[in-house]
């Protein structure tokens, strides 16, 4: 178990590797092609050459390679990475720290993580074993009925539409109700409020849930029809074990191995949703911040966020691998 | 056939699948009897109903299939007449399955003591210590090297024949009284299998449990079985026991069946039965067997065959002229030549 950890470590320091390398050379490519970010520091005002010399060195920016199209600039590279690895990720262009940046906004993003995650894996367990366990049966064709209307609904219209037709009149009538203080009030505030950072992401966080879940329902169905009809459920049943047991011990045990595969691909999915759900909720979480960034041609905090996000999937990726080797002692020992 | 009180009784047992091309029939009339320390043998071609039968009798048969008619008392009790919910308990209590293929049949994310003891501990309030206990003993008994270790070990971690021999130690869990075995030796190599036999035996003589082994392979019924049961298209064609069965067979596919078993030193060729059993869903008209039979007349082809009949004392069979194929005729007395191929 150590050695196949160990080993996984080390893959995702190499694929952390190539997503840097990667993200270097399309951010250098960029600069050769589009110019001098550093021009975007003044806006529109017209800096003197001195002035443009200061702000290129300030931001690491004065390397000659920038200028030569196809120099696939290692030298910068190296002298990032060097310092990533002290812990420096440098400044944005109004000179605050990354770090700090994403100290700030990481916090949001991650709640509206957790509760995404929740609410998907919590809809998908639940409603995929339900259409498994009563397959053919009106339970089973509900729920995958639904399923085929949340993916209808695109997260940005599901959440236009809580933002201006539902939390409005809620948050209103909540608030006359039980106060502007109150939980109900704060749950459907139309907007994010960092004084309540975790009340204030629930909704939002369960509405980006549900809308990820409906492809989880039906592979969490899929995996556990595939168990039912296994042979060593079979033998389950014939030694004359309650049919509850049997879907616990022997389905639901089984079936959670693909599923676990893909907590790791609705992950990155969800990463893509938070932006969303961010932007239309004001949440000041990573997405906004990346969304930022990359309008202001900020080119260090688009390189620091970008390789923290890859840092936090990477990390899901092996906490994926090793659940999937806890959960199935095939893995271990190949 | 013998006077004692049967453990298992099935009688007339019929299985019905529904299909998207309507409702066949995989086992019709099955009746077959299993003492105390007795072995009956259940022999068919792939497809003859002898595995359905056998889940239909344990309550595991999948949505598409259920039970029109029959019984199977297990000491008087008659077993399909049960809740479900009762069924399955009885089950592995009192009758227990022993599985083909080991390794799709055993849980491969739980170790083998969890999968032996499971049962058990359903049942009881045991403690960690004692199930484990179990388990070590259990693995004894079915003789594989190293229990008190090997409990911890996955299905994966096993041989394909100490993986048959978990198997039938799960099956054995809580000492059932019938044990069926659905082909225990097909998946395991020859020298592998006669060693599985050989502790199936053994435990069922020393337990004296009744034994349903099905099996398509003739040797294997040779070696252990007591009795014999030969299934065609979902009904028993012949019941007897297995030494009069094997010396002077009572129907023509039981006969075509031994004939075509390869002997050793033989120069001839084998004889094999021509064409292929009817699916469920195509049997033919009168005796389900005519097509393939040597000994087809035109009543085969019309009248349904006859159900078991006492040819002589012991011998059943489900054939119009039972009694000539058993004094060993190659054609029946009041036969014209047509159809005789030799």
């Amino acid at each position: 178990m150590g050695r196949y950890i160990l080993r996984r470590v080390l893959q995702a320091v190499g694929t952390l590797f190539l997503v840097m390398v990667v993200l270097h050379l399309l951010t250098t490519f960029a600069i050769q092609l589009n110019g001098n970010p550093a021009l975007a520091f003044f806006g529109e005002h017209e800096p003197s050459a001195s002035q443009l010399a200061a702000v290129e060195k300030r931001y690491g920016l004065d390397d000659p390679c920038y200028d030569q199209v196809g120099n696939p600039c290692a030298g910068p590279f190296v002298d990032r990475l060097v310092a990533y690895a002290q812990g420096d990720f440098g400044t944005n262009l109004r000179g605050r720290a990354v770090t700090e940046i994403v100290a700030q906004s990481a916090p949001h993003t991650l709640r509206l993580f957790v509760v995404v995650t929740f609410t998907w894996l919590t809809i998908g367990m639940v409603l995929g074993s339900v259409a498994a366990r009563w397959r053919g049966r009106p339970a089973d064709h509900g729920i995958r009925f639904t399923t085929v209307l949340v993916d209808a609904l695109p997260v940005f219209v599901l959440l236009l539409l809580y933002k201006f037709v539902v939390t409005v009149p809620v948050h209103q009538w909540a608030r006359s109700e039980f106060g502007s203080e109150s939980w109900p009030a704060l749950w459907f505030r139309p907007s994010f409020d960092a004084d309540h950072p975790w009340a204030t992401v629930l909704i939002p966080g369960i509405l980006l849930g549900v809308s990820g879940s409906a492809a989880f329902v039906r592979l969490v169905r899929a995996s556990q029809l595939e168990s039912y009809s296994g042979e060593h459920v079979r033998t389950a049943r014939s030694k004359g074990l309650p049919e509850r047991y049997v879907v616990l011990h022997h389905v639901v045990r089984n079936s959670s191995i693909p599923v676990v595969t893909a907590v790791g691909l609705v992950f990155t999915e969800a990463l893509a949703g938070a932006v969303v759900t961010e932007g239309l909720m004001n949440i000041n979480g990573m997405g906004g911040v990346l969304w930022g960034a990359v309008k202001g041609s900020d080119v260090s905090l688009v390189l620091g966020v970008v390789t923290l996000l890859a840092v936090v999937t990477v990390v899901v990726m092996i906490v994926v691998d090793v659940l999937y080797a806890a959960l199935d002692p095939r893995i271990r020992y190949e | 056939m013998t006077g004692a009180a049967p453990l298992l009784e099935v009688t007339d047992l019929a299985v019905e699948f529904r299909t998207p091309g309507g409702v066949v029939r995989a086992v019709d009339g099955l009746t077959y009897q299993v003492e105390a320390g007795r072995t009956l043998a259940i022999v068919g071609e792939s497809g003859s109903g002898k595995s359905v039968s056998s889940l239909a009798v344990m309550g595991l048969l999948g949505p598409t299939a259920h039970v029109t008619r029959g019984t199977a008392r297990l000491n008087g009790t008659d077993l399909l007449a049960l809740p479900p919910r009762e069924h399955r308990a009885r089950c592995g209590q009192d009758v227990a399955m022993v599985f083909q293929d080991a390794l799709a049949a055993l849980n491969p994310v739980l170790t083998v003591g969890f999968q032996l003891t499971e049962a058990l501990r359903a049942r009881h309030r045991i403690s960690r210590g004692e199930a484990r206990q179990r388990a070590v003993e259990l693995l004894d008994l079915v003789k594989v090297p190293h229990a008190r270790e090997r409990v911890r070990d996955y299905p994966h971690q096993f041989s394909g024949g100490m993986r048959q021999r978990v198997m039938i130690a799960c099956a054995l869990a809580l000492d059932p009284k019938v044990l069926i075995a659905d082909e225990p030796t097909t998946a395991l190599d020859v020298t592998v299998q006669a060693q599985v036999l050989r502790l199936l035996a053994e435990i069922q003589a020393e337990r004296q449990m009744g034994l349903v082994l099905i099996t398509h392979d003739l040797g294997v019924v040779a070696g252990v079985a007591d009795d014999v049961t030969v299934m065609y298209a979902g009904r028993a064609v012949e019941q007897a026991g297995v030494l009069g069965a094997f010396r002077s067979p009572a129907h023509p596919y039981t006969r075509a069946l031994l004939q075509s078993v390869p002997q050793l030193g033989s120069r001839t060729r084998l004889p094999v039965i021509p064409g292929r059993p009817p699916g469920p869903g195509d049997r033919p008209a009168g005796c389900p067997f005519h097509p393939r039979c040597a000994l087809a007349q035109d009543v085969c082809r019309a009248d349904p065959p006859p159900p078991l009949v006492e040819a002589a004392p012991g011998r059943w069979s489900a054939c119009h002229f039972a009694g000539d194929v058993l004094r060993g005729a190659a054609v029946p007395a009041e036969t014209t030549p047509e159809g005789d191929p030799r």
